[in-house]
């Protein structure tokens, strides 16, 4: 038996065995696996969980939302039972320290987390103060925590941060001084939970890079619960997916995909997506796999089964085009009509400047953007963090003056601000909502049946759906939405079948005569629901078009379908698969 | 957007001292301001406060100080106004008044309110220069190790304050988005949503702190070693050394009658050479934080090349 807080060199970097969980005051519904029959019925978020991972290994831990990830890294860093409480079962151990027994402080010297909300993370006011805390917390010296410090923002890259204060950081920038407060102590094991899902394309792929060069360089074990698997995969030893917490696959990359293609399809990369539509095997980790392995089918030209090595060379399956045709046609991203008549105009921006108090002085965010909306169109606001985009939404919504410029709405606007929650401020869905006016805005968004519902019980999709209902009552004229409605960074935080949900809810607002404007980092969220994308930067309109023109003729801002085939106007899986399977016929 | 108030890192001795040598500084113009109610002398020591966190670089704390402070003296003036009726001068007589009885209003109530409001200002400004100049994670580095359970409430509230300020700023924003047909915010729905945020951040902040390690009797670090300790700036010994010669200068100058001021029967202000020499030395006070400018020296080969260059 180990020291309880000594960690062992040979020792993996976790080991969790038969780990079973359920939080305080959780539902008394379902009976967790290991249970035995007639025992009582206890909503688990972990059942019978087991898993090891060695030291230097860096593994991505996949499922679709609640299905326990969080949890899962809860219980790594002893968060789970020490600081929640509830009913645990089993063991854990972080590089030889029983995680059971340790509390988070102690274990604090070997495992380091980083979780979602950058925001909630900090508890200093400037940079250096926060990563020197957890050092100076174990009573480290001056001189070793001021080379740790250093050491480590050289590592991250944010040396020039070290003396900002923390109330003036980026989304990106405070998450990598999370991400240096977790490593400040050269931790064995780091957990991320979705350490992406606030951050534009750039900065995402750049800290999935920086993670995979942190598990090389220094040989630190990562865990790192994603739900865009297509920016990490191609970085992970190994996949970990979950459902309904507990341990549904657990393997190499290359397989995890094509276990996802049988067993839930909401976990498939959309380069996985566009090779199992065109045929081909086997299905890519990444875009450099993929195209490697479409190089080398075209070499081959085509796999032949009985060669002897056909596990590893590419094969063609082509599957029927009616297939790939019928899901183009489910596609809603088509080409926009040209001529937009004045009459459909939902919202008009001229010349518009707008500034805002950056602190000590006053910073034009954005620059003269011009943009015109008409009624039916489904636009994606794309960018950077600190673009402009959600700037540019709370101006058209009057939260914001501008400086100069006009800007023109006309019949009214809904906007859904990044967090739903803000909107939701009673305890029954009927009361927000009263009268005939607030059941005709639930009848859009589909929640008339929740009337008594408490909004904290809806799932998180439903909540977004009635903070939108909430914001649309009122603004419409009988069953008519106004002119346009603005969604702000609608997925942080959503797997792919939610995503879903709520393209089918953007087109369905769109096809009743809303002009749709959603800000967003996500690339393919994007070239699901989008007609056009208006790509801002710094402030300024770089680009505005059709979505499938956008999406495929950059390299942050394409999707994952777009940077493996480069061609122009091919963005989602299907329509990359219907240009495979023409080539290959 | 940020508050006025909120600490900004800059180059500056008094943001180089160490958090006793600031409070040393800025809270020996507060003393004064609270032993002198010679208009003169609390003139001077509010123009030394400004002055301070102009050196430092605080106007916009300078700024917002004042406006509060003035928002706070206003009603401070027109409540004495209205509830102290002494003095010989009287302006305005208003009668019975329920709760006040007779209203009597006088230049001496008036001109005592008037103090009070100055002295609010002052200690105001001397507040915001301290908040947006001091280190808020050094000040709590120096409490740890002195009251532990303080430092951690403090280092909670240093966070949530801000935390919960932005979440307030976006709940409101939710509330002008709300629909005209959705039920209306109202503020004891807002203050409950606030409420049930702030408690679910602190959650959070918690368990952040309990990552980091607050939970554990870490040993104090060896001082011997310690950066903090060995790398006193040498800027405290100035402010040291102001703030004691300031408040030794105050209290010899009041024990010499330099805070000759009365309201009552008339208003009375004195103007003697120990008031005039006091309100000198608390203005001269206020330069503490000046930064000594270097003249950048020379390259000598440089130089060398340049006379003869000029020579040439």
């Amino acid at each position: 038996m180990p020291d309880l807080a000594t960690p062992t060199r040979t020792a993996p970097a976790l080991c969790i065995e038969g780990l079973t969980y359920r939080y305080p005051n959780a539902d008394r519904s379902t009976k967790p696996a290991s249970s035995p029959p007639g025992g009582p019925n206890v909503s688990f978020a972990l059942r019978d969980v087991s898993l090891t991972l060695a030291a230097g290994e860096l593994a991505l831990l996949a499922g679709r939302s609640a299905c326990g990830k969080s949890t899962l890294l809860r219980a790594a860093c002893g968060l789970v039972p020490h600081f929640h409480g509830g009913e645990i079962e089993g063991s854990v151990s972080v590089a030889g320290i029983d995680a059971l027994r340790a509390g988070p402080g102690e274990l604090a010297a070997v495992v380091g987390y980083v979780a979602q909300d950058p925001e909630t993370q900090v508890v200093s006011t400037t940079v250096a103060a926060e990563i020197a805390l957890p050092l100076e917390m174990r009573g480290e010296p001056g001189v070793s925590r001021a080379r740790a410090v250093e050491e480590v923002a050289l590592a991250l890259a944010i040396p020039h941060l070290l003396d900002r204060t923390v109330d003036t950081l980026s989304g990106g920038e405070l998450q990598r001084v999370a991400l240096a407060a977790a490593l400040v102590t050269r931790p064995r094991l780091v957990l991320l939970d979705e350490p992406t899902s606030q951050l534009d394309p750039v900065a995402g792929d750049e800290l999935i890079w920086l993670l995979r060069r942190l598990n090389e360089e220094w040989g630190v074990s990562i865990l790192l619960a994603e739900h865009r698997l297509e920016r990490c995969l191609a970085a992970a030893d190994r996949v970990v997916a979950m459902d309904s917490g507990s341990v549904a696959f657990d393997g190499q990359p290359v397989d995890f995909l094509a276990w996802a293609q049988d067993a839930d399809t909401a976990l498939e990369t959309p380069g996985a997506r566009l090779f199992s539509l065109a045929g081909i095997e086997p299905l890519p980790t990444g875009v450099r796999d993929a195209r490697r392995i479409l190089a080398s089918t075209e070499a081959v030209g085509g796999g032949r089964a009985g060669s002897p090595d056909r596990a590893r060379r590419p094969v063609f399956r082509p599957a029927p085009l009616a297939r790939a045709a019928h899901l183009e046609a489910k596609n809603p991203a088509r080409g926009r009509d040209p001529r937009p008549s004045l009459d459909a105009m939902a919202a008009d921006v001229r010349d518009l400047w707008v500034e805002l108090d950056a602190g000590e002085t006053a910073r034009d965010v954005l620059r003269g953007i011009d943009l015109r909306v008409d009624r039916g169109e489904r636009v994606a606001l794309m960018g950077r963090n600190g673009a402009g985009k959600s700037t540019l939404l709370r101006t058209l919504a009057g939260l914001v003056e501008p400086v100069r410029g006009k800007v023109r709405v006309s019949d009214g606007m809904a906007l859904l601000t990044q967090n739903p929650g803000d909107y939701l401020v009673r305890e029954r869905v009927g009361d927000e909502l009263p009268g005939e006016q607030g059941l005709a805005a639930l009848r859009v968004v589909g929640l008339e049946h929740a009337l008594d519902a408490d909004p904290r019980d809806l799932s998180g999709g439903e909540r977004q759906r009635l903070a939108l209902a909430i914001a649309l009552a009122g603004r419409m004229e009988g069953d008519e939405l106004p002119g346009l409605v603005a969604l702000d960074e609608p997925t942080r935080g959503m797997d792919r079948a939610r995503k879903q949900e709520l393209v089918e809810l953007i087109g369905g607002l769109a096809g009743r005569g809303a002009a749709v404007v959603v800000a967003t980092h996500d690339v393919e969220f994007a070239a699901a629901f989008a007609e056009r994308v208006v790509l801002l930067g710094d402030g300024v309109t770089i680009a505005d078009g059709a979505a499938a023109e956008i999406l495929s003729g950059g390299w942050y801002f394409a999707t994952e379908v777009a940077r493996i085939l480069d061609l122009p106007g091919v963005v989602t899986a299907e329509q990359g698969a219907a240009v495979l399977e023409a080539e290959c016929l | 957007m940020r508050s006025p108030f909120a600490y900004t890192p800059r180059a500056g001795p008094l943001q180089a001292a160490s958090p006793a040598a600031a409070v040393a500084y800025l809270g020996s113009l507060t003393v004064v301001a609270f032993l002198y109610s010679n208009p003169l002398v609390l003139a001077a020591t509010g123009i030394a406060a400004a002055l301070a966190g102009r050196l430092a670089g605080a106007d916009r704390a300078v700024r917002a100080a004042i406006k509060l402070g003035l928002a706070i003296a206003v009603p401070i003036v027109v409540v004495n106004a209205l509830v102290v009726s002494r003095g010989e001068t009287v302006l305005a007589r208003l009668g019975e008044w329920p709760l006040f009885g007779q209203v009597d209003v006088t230049a001496e109530a008036i001109a005592d309110g008037c103090v009070f409001g100055l002295r609010a200002v002052v200690v105001m400004i001397a507040f915001a220069v301290y908040s947006a100049c001091v280190d808020p994670d050094r000040v709590l580095r120096a409490l740890r190790p002195i009251a532990g359970r303080s430092a951690l409430t403090a280092t909670l509230i240093s966070r949530l304050v801000p935390v919960a300020a932005a979440d307030a700023g976006r709940l409101r924003d939710a509330g002008r988005l709300r629909g005209p047909a959705a039920a209306p915010l109202g503020r004891a729905a807002l203050a409950r949503r606030l409420l049930a945020g702030s408690l679910d951040r602190a959650v959070d902040v918690a368990s952040t702190l309990e990552l980091r390690g607050y939970g554990l009797d870490a040993p104090r670090p060896d001082c011997a070693g310690c950066a903090d300790c060995a790398q006193r700036s040498r800027f405290d010994a100035r402010f040291y050394g102001i703030g004691t010669a300031l408040l030794t200068a105050a209290i010899g100058a009041k024990l010499l009658g330099a805070d000759a001021f009365s309201a009552y029967p008339t208003v009375q202000v004195g103007v003697a050479t120990s008031t005039l020499a006091v309100s000198a030395v608390v203005v001269v006070a206020g330069l503490g934080p000046l930064a000594r400018r270097r003249r950048p020296r020379r390259n000598p080969a440089r130089a060398i090349r340049g006379s003869e260059a000029a020579r040439a």
